[in-house]
């Protein structure tokens, strides 16, 4: 199981990902692919991903039966806790960024 | 118990709910969330705080809050009281107090550990002895397997900075056990305090069932770790311990492996006796295990 979350992605980036994975909702892509597909999809996001930022989640066998990575700025961040990975919410900037969501 | 994380040590921070979420809050205000419902058991180390909302919801989802001291030397513990089934408090307890009954245990329990049939005829106290020099013995054999000098297990948790490496790491790897242990134990309704080898502790019955698995599970980890280049012990074993209980299945083994233990016995949990008022409004059907109140 593999799904892709793109947000403030170019339509070009939103269409190659369209290729191989389904769109169930926007910028929300699922599909079940290798872990060499995987690698390939993800360097297509870094590619294309721009100014957007991206979130891909994957089954994996550890102990929370998967794992994510992410791309470009977002105020969730990942946080490694003792080996299990969370995810941190980061308070509003001052400076009154607009672009944060 | 065996879908769920085993353990999440929080280190500092406020645990509070947020949205109806369970959530850390730093002092940025970051905010970080526990899927709580999905973890066996919270360690809180000093530098935490807990709203009242936190311990609620915890307790609600059936998760194991223990607060612990620096380096995983445990304070006090609570989220789940122990004993929430009758029945299975019951049917513990009259195993631990007939004589006959509590060798059957201890021995099923020397069964399982040593992966061979305990002598006959001896007495609980007999086959503790025994118990005593094979355990001195495994870690002996343990230590020398990952080339760890071993002098002597040493429990002195007042001059913990004193012990030895290969002691600290098996104390921090020892506590991560006995947290899912007695999570487990409340899990399935029993009580953690009521044992059959180890009595007079409020987690006797949980160093019990936790002595069943250290030696596969955390000793090799804790050994392992100490014999390589470590900078931060306690954090290493800690990682060492969370794949280690992945790769033994730990947390779905446990349960079945109390059930087996008491089935030792060989007596049935009681019936209600009959002149008992059976719940008026019966127990909703939940998705928690057995033990769990909520």
């Amino acid at each position: 199981m593999l799904v892709i979350v793109l947000e403030n992605a170019p339509p070009r980036l939103r269409g190659r990902l369209a290729i191989w994975l389904l769109e169930i909702r926007a910028g929300v892509y699922v599909g079940d692919y290798s872990a060499k597909v995987r690698e390939y999809l993800w360097q297509q996001v870094q590619v294309g991903i721009e100014d957007g930022n991206a979130v891909m989640v994957w089954r994996t066998n550890n102990e929370a039966g998967f794992d994510f990575t992410t791309l470009g700025k977002n105020r969730r961040v990942p946080v490694e806790l003792d080996g299990a990975k969370l995810v941190s919410f980061l308070p509003v900037e001052e400076t009154g960024d607009s672009s944060a969501v | 118990m065996k879908e769920r994380l085993s353990v999440l040590y929080i280190e500092k921070g406020q645990l509070d709910v947020l949205d109806g979420a369970f959530v850390v809050v730093d002092v940025n205000g970051v905010r970080t969330h526990i899927p709580v419902g999905g973890v066996a058991c919270l360690m809180l180390e000093p530098g935490t705080r807990v709203s009242h909302a936190a311990v609620a919801l915890a307790a609600r989802v059936g998760t194991l809050l223990v607060w612990i001291g620096e380096a995983g030397v445990r304070l006090y513990a609570s989220g789940q009281p122990g004993g929430a089934r009758s029945d299975r408090l019951l049917y513990q307890a009259q195993l631990a107090l007939d004589p006959d009954l509590r060798l059957k245990v201890v021995r099923k329990m020397y069964h399982l550990r040593f992966g061979e049939e305990p002598p006959a005829r001896r007495s609980v106290d007999q086959l503790r002895g025994i118990e005593g020099a094979r355990v001195r013995e495994m870690y002996k054999l343990i230590a020398r397997k990952y080339g760890v000098t071993w002098k002597t297990r040493n429990y002195d948790t007042e001059e913990w900075d004193k012990a030895d490496l290969p002691n600290r790491c098996l104390s921090a790897a020892t506590s991560c056990l006995y947290g899912v242990t007695e999570a487990a134990v409340l899990a399935a309704g029993y009580a953690p305090a009521v044992g059959f080898i180890h009595t007079g502790k409020p987690l006797s019955f949980v160093y019990d069932i936790a002595d069943l698995f250290k030696f596969e599970t955390v000793v090799p980890v804790a050994f392992c770790t100490a014999a390589g280049r470590v900078t931060n012990a306690e954090q290493q074993v800690r990682l060492a311990c969370r794949d280690c209980f992945r790769e033994t299945k730990l947390l779905g083994r446990i349960i079945p492996t109390i059930e087996e233990v008491l089935a030792a016995g060989e007596i049935k949990p009681p019936e209600p006796p009959e002149d008992a008022v059976l719940p008026a409004i019966p127990n909703p059907e939940t998705i928690g295990d057995a033990g769990h109140r909520a």
